[in-house]
C-alpha cells in the first residue's frame, strides 16, 4: 500500500500534522496531492511546546514541510476495501495511473474491525488526538473521540 | 538491480525506525514508497531517558515522511521479548544534523 | 553513478556506516541502490551501551541521506579500477 493512498483515503477524516519545525496541525483533511501538499478544515495549531493555540478555519501545508502525519485507525482498513473493490471490476478504465499495482494480497488479515460502513465524505466524527500536546485547546467544535479502540493515553482530544 | 533494496521484505513485519528528530517508533510496516515514506500501523514511541526506563508511548496509525527517516530496522520479536526495557537507560538519539 | 557500481562492489563486505546522529552501525552490507540507501545484515551498533535503541534489531536499511561516512574494509579498494572509473566518469562515459 501506498502512502498517498492511505492519505488520499483519508479525505474527510480527521487527522494530526506535525511539521518539521515542531507545530502539529489538527484538523480535518480536504485535500491532498502527490506532492503530500494537504488543505485541511477546522485546524488547531499547536505551538511547538505545546502551550500556544491557534484556530483557524482552514489552511494548507506544503508536503515538504512535514515531519509526520496521524491518521485514525480504521481509514487503513478502508484503503484496503477499495483495492479489492478497484480490482473485482477488472479492466479499470483510464485509471488514474498512480502504482495501486501491488496486489494486496493479504487483504483478509487483521483488525477484525467492522466493515464497509459505507459513505465516508465529510461526516465530522472526531478530531485527531495530539502526542500530549494538543489537549485542552480552546472550544473546538464537537469532536468525538477519534479512532476508538488502541489509542489510549495519548489519545488527546480537542474540546 | 544485484540485490533488492527496497522495503519489501519488511512489509507486515514489526520494524523500529528512528528519525531525524532522535525518535525510535516501532510498528508494522504496511507500505512505503521511492521517497521513503511509511506507513506505519500500531506503532508506539519509545522515549529513553537516562531517569527512568524506557516509556512507551502510543501513537496508532501513522505516515512518516521519508525526509524525516533515518534507520528503519527489522525488530528481530525473539530479541526483542528478552530485552528488559523498563531497566534500559540512555540519552535519546541526537537530531541529524545535515 | 560511480558510487553506486563502487558500493555494489562491496556486497558481502563487512562495514561501519557512521550516520549523521551519530550513530555507528557496523554490518553485512546486503545492498545498496541509487540513492545510495544501503541494507545491512548481522548488525551491531558500535557502541551499544550508550546507543541502546537498536539492541533488537540484526537486519536494517540505513537512508542514504543520514549517512556522514561508511568505513570499508581495507581489502575493499582496488585503486587501479577506481582510477579508471573515475576517468571514464569524467569523461561523461
Amino acid at each position: 500500500m501506498l502512502p498517498l493512498s492511505l492519505l488520499k483515503t483519508a479525505q474527510g477524516h480527521p487527522m494530526l500534522v506535525e511539521l518539521k519545525n515542531g507545530e502539529t496541525y489538527n484538523g480535518h483533511l480536504v485535500n491532498c496531492d502527490t506532492w503530500m501538499n494537504i488543505h485541511l478544515r477546522e485546524v488547531i495549531c499547536t505551538s511547538k511546546d505545546g502551550d500556544r493555540f491557534w484556530r483557524m478555519p482552514e489552511c494548507y501545508i506544503r508536503g515538504n514541510t512535514i515531519k509526520y502525519l496521524r491518521v485514525p485507525d480504521e481509514v487503513i482498513d478502508k484503503v484496503q476495501e477499495e483495492t479489492v473493490k478497484r480490482s473485482d471490476r477488472k479492466p479499470t478504465i483510464g485509471g488514474r495511473g498512480r502504482g495501486r499495482g501491488r496486489a494486496e494480497d493479504g487483504v483478509g488479515r487483521g483488525r477484525g474491525g467492522e466493515g464497509g460502513r459505507g459513505g465516508r465524505g465529510y461526516q465530522e466524527d472526531g478530531a485527531a488526538g495530539g502526542r500530549g500536546g494538543a489537549r485542552g485547546s480552546g472550544g473546538a467544535r464537537g469532536g468525538g473521540r477519534s479512532g476508538g479502540g488502541r489509542g489510549g493515553a495519548s489519545r488527546g482530544r480537542s474540546q | 538491480m544485484a540485490t533488492d533494496t527496497g522495503l519489501e521484505s519488511l512489509i507486515d513485519q514489526t520494524i523500529s525506525v528512528i528519525t531525524n528528530d532522535g525518535r525510535n517508533i516501532v510498528g508494522v510496516l504496511k507500505g512505503f514508497d521511492q521517497a521513503t515514506n511509511l506507513i506505519l500501523d500500531e506503532s508506539h514511541e519509545r522515549v529513553y531517558s537516562t531517569k527512568a526506563g524506557v516509556e512507551q508511548v502510543v501513537l496508532g496509525l501513522h505516515i512518516i515522511r521519508g525526509d524525516n527517516i533515518g534507520v528503519v530496522g527489522e525488530l528481530d520479536e525473539e530479541l526483542d521479548s528478552n530485552l528488559d526495557l523498563s531497566a534500559l537507560r540512555a540519552h535519546p538519539l541526537k537530531a541529524v544534523q545535515h | 553513478m560511480l558510487f553506486f557500481s563502487y558500493f555494489k562492489e562491496l556486497v558481502g563486505k563487512e562495514v561501519i556506516v557512521e550516520l549523521k546522529n551519530d550513530l555507528a552501525i557496523s554490518g553485512i552490507l546486503h545492498s545498496v541502490d541509487q540513492y545510495l540507501n544501503i541494507k545491512l545484515e548481522n548488525t551491531r551498533v558500535v557502541d551499544d551501551t550508550k546507543y541502546p535503541h537498536m539492541l533488537s534489531v540484526k537486519n536494517c536499511f540505513i537512508r542514504g541521506s543520514v549517512v556522514r561516512y561508511v568505513q570499508l574494509p581495507p581489502d575493499g579498494v582496488d585503486v587501479d579500477i577506481l582510477h579508471d572509473a573515475t576517468r571514464r566518469e569524467a569523461r561523461g562515459g
